[in-house]
């Protein structure tokens, strides 16, 4: 393995009966690297994502993040693994209804032995960095859709991961809150060294990245 | 397992946790109340027997005197012989055995209902000793009378005179008031036994019809162990023979004729109808909720959270909701138990107990206990409400988390 990638799938196919979705994948992702996954719908670029993020397990093929073979790992593995290593922004941003802003962004600290001081600590340093510390004990029901998603970006970070991977992140957003948005992640990658897979249809939104991958008919084309 | 999100969860569903948690209230205010009113009816049923400090009466039925005149025995209480007391007192379970003798006396001027025990004994007759009103109880060697207070007023009769029964003169001890405690057993004089008995060995009358012998008696009042007044019954059964009349908690209990007291039957099918549809309401608002959750679940899972921690959590929100479910059912039944406590029932006394003939002024009219009905939720009751409410919640979490650990978040976050 090629010490500077930190996510490398090798031969990476995914089948959902006779539907071939992935085809013989080969990608990198190096350390620091903003990564678009571009193409149209039902091109497998979401499938991809979920197979590069450990979400679903490949038909066939390898994909190790940070090492570690995720191909290989158990159920329970792939939960832990997923804890320590990635985090996600979906476009619906899923936030839980019923739990404040804070209490979203601490989630996936809450299988963590941490007491609830430690987390609350921790979620509020990360909505201070997206400016939404005011709006900490708001339920997303009373959020803006820009403000559900920081608190989304929020709680991808929460657990410090090395990769973070985002489906569409501004796809329920308007033209503006877009590029506000847009600008977190750019500052994320860039003053952070995060790595960054954010899956679009959108070629500008895409054009920030460091590299783009063009997915059709479940093949990469680089 | 978070006990905020929890809390969150039910509080901001409340809708769904209401609906769950008062299913399971009413399932199990059911289930105590119908088991606290079947355990009210057998304590109820007991009363009659308690009260004479019993567990069973024994009689033995027989011929219908020939002549009324002096003393008699009454057809539903005919000689019990010793060597058949002896059999019955060597019984494994017995606790205590009272033997005592019944006689109706026709003496010219007036009719008199006696009654032999011993004193000594504090099974049967020997709980009249509370009832004392005025002067001294029977003593054993002594042959004293005590008097039944309506008797005594009826008669004129004081502590310190003298009755006279079947030609025979007792100083009168003391007056005991029978009425206020039982209906069983109840006579205008009573005597010490082994002064019934002669009066009962020197009866022509009684001879003739139920030949008596000097220790021989005609009524039986027995203690049982715990759990042995069902095996007794069928022994004395056997000892006594076919006219034998044995009376029991169970045997009042059937005379009550009311639905909880036909059968322990009833309460138990009650209360397993009521846990079956609280655990389907309880499933079927979990159900709803994971279905609902489906992409909270995935979410979850794509956050790192395994199936354990899942199924832990939706369990405890289960358990929880249970569990208040199971308090306010608890409280319901409290309520209603005593609600139900106002209630009173009439428990008839069978014709055979009763001491007055059935041909004088008011000897054949029905006789009833009556008594308010004792319904108490017990702690145990209480406790296993509450731990079947939690066991409720901790089985429908369980059962459903098999479908928590088939839902996907690839799948369920794909579809928005």
């Amino acid at each position: 393995m090629n010490n500077q990638n930190v996510i490398s799938a090798t031969d990476l196919n995914k089948s959902f009966g006779t539907l071939k979705v992935v085809k013989d994948v080969n990608f990198n992702v190096k350390k620091g690297e903003f990564v678009s996954i571009v193409g149209k719908s039902g091109s497998g670029k979401t499938t991809l994502l979920s197979l590069l993020s450990g979400l679903e397990r490949p038909s066939s093929g390898r994909v190790t993040i940070d090492g570690r073979a995720i191909t290989e790992s158990s159920e329970n593995e792939l939960a832990l693994f997923r804890r320590e290593m990635v985090g996600f922004i979906f476009q619906s941003f899923h936030l839980i209804p019923t739990l404040s802003a804070w209490e979203n962004v601490a989630l996936p600290l809450f299988p963590v032995k941490m007491t609830t001081e430690q987390r609350r600590e921790r979620a509020m340093e990360l909505l201070r960095q997206m400016e939404m510390e005011h709006r900490s004990d708001h339920r997303p029901a009373t959020l803006s859709g820009g403000e559900k998603q920081r608190v989304a970006i929020a709680r991808a970070l929460v657990n410090s991961p090395k990769v973070v991977f985002a489906d569409e992140p501004t796809g329920n957003l308007d033209s503006a809150t877009s590029g506000a948005i847009m600008d977190i992640l750019k500052h994320l990658h860039a003053d952070n060294g995060l790595s960054l897979v954010m899956v679009t249809h959108d070629m500008d939104l895409a054009g920030s990245s460091d590299r783009i991958v063009c997915m059709q008919d479940g093949e990469v084309e680089l | 397992m978070d006990t905020r999100y929890m809390a969150k969860e039910l509080w901001y569903r409340r809708r769904r946790t209401l609906t769950a948690t008062i299913g399971l209230a009413v399932g199990m205010a059911i289930l105590i109340t119908m088991n606290a009113l079947s355990a009210a009816y057998s304590e109820a049923a007991r009363m009659p027997l308690k009260e004479i400090g019993a567990d069973i009466t024994v009689q033995r039925a027989g011929d219908v005197p020939e002549n009324l005149t002096g003393p008699v025995f009454a057809c539903s209480a005919v000689t019990i012989r010793k060597n058949e007391i002896d059999q019955i007192r060597s019984l494994p379970g017995i606790r205590g055995l009272a033997q005592a003798l019944l006689v109706w006396v026709f003496d010219t001027d007036r009719f008199t209902i006696v009654l032999g025990f011993d004193p000594s004994n504090s099974v049967g007759p020997g709980v009249l000793r509370s009832q004392l009103t005025d002067g001294k109880f029977l003593e054993k060697g002594k042959n004293h009378a005590l008097v039944e207070a309506s008797y005594a007023k009826t008669h004129n009769i004081r502590t310190g005179d003298e009755v006279t029964v079947a030609g025979k003169t007792y100083p009168v001890a003391g007056i005991v008031d029978a009425s206020r405690a039982t209906k069983i057993a109840v006579a205008n004089i009573y005597l010490p036994i082994e002064e019934a008995r002669k009066m009962a060995v020197a009866s022509q009358q009684v001879q003739t019809v139920s030949p008596f012998g000097p220790e021989d008696a005609n009524i039986l009042f027995i203690k049982a162990a715990p759990g042995q007044i069902e095996p007794l019954t069928h022994s004395i059964k056997d000892i006594v023979g076919e006219k034998v009349s044995v009376a029991t908690p169970a045997s009042f209990l059937k005379r009550l004729g009311s639905l909880f007291a036909l059968s322990d039957k009833f309460s138990l099918v009650t209360s397993l109808i009521a846990v079956v549809v609280t655990l389907l309401i309880v499933l079927k608002t979990v159900a709803g909720n994971i279905t609902e959750r489906t992409a909270e679940i995935g979410v979850l899972k794509a956050m790192g959270w395994s199936n354990g921690n899942v199924v832990s959590q939706l369990a405890g929100e289960s358990i929880l909701q249970c569990l208040i479910g199971g308090i306010l059912g608890l409280i319901i039944a409290i309520l209603a138990a005593s609600i139900l406590g106002f209630m009173q029932v009439n428990i008839p006394i069978p014709w055979e107990m009763s001491p007055t003939p059935h041909f004088l002024p008011g000897g054949g009219d029905p006789v009833f206990k009556t008594l308010r009905l004792p319904v108490h939720i017990s702690w145990q009751l209480a406790a296993l409400a509450i731990l079947l409410s939690t066991l409720i919640g901790a089985v429908t979490g369980a059962i459903l988390s098999r479908h928590v650990a088939r839902i996907k978040p690839s799948e369920v976050l794909r579809y928005e």
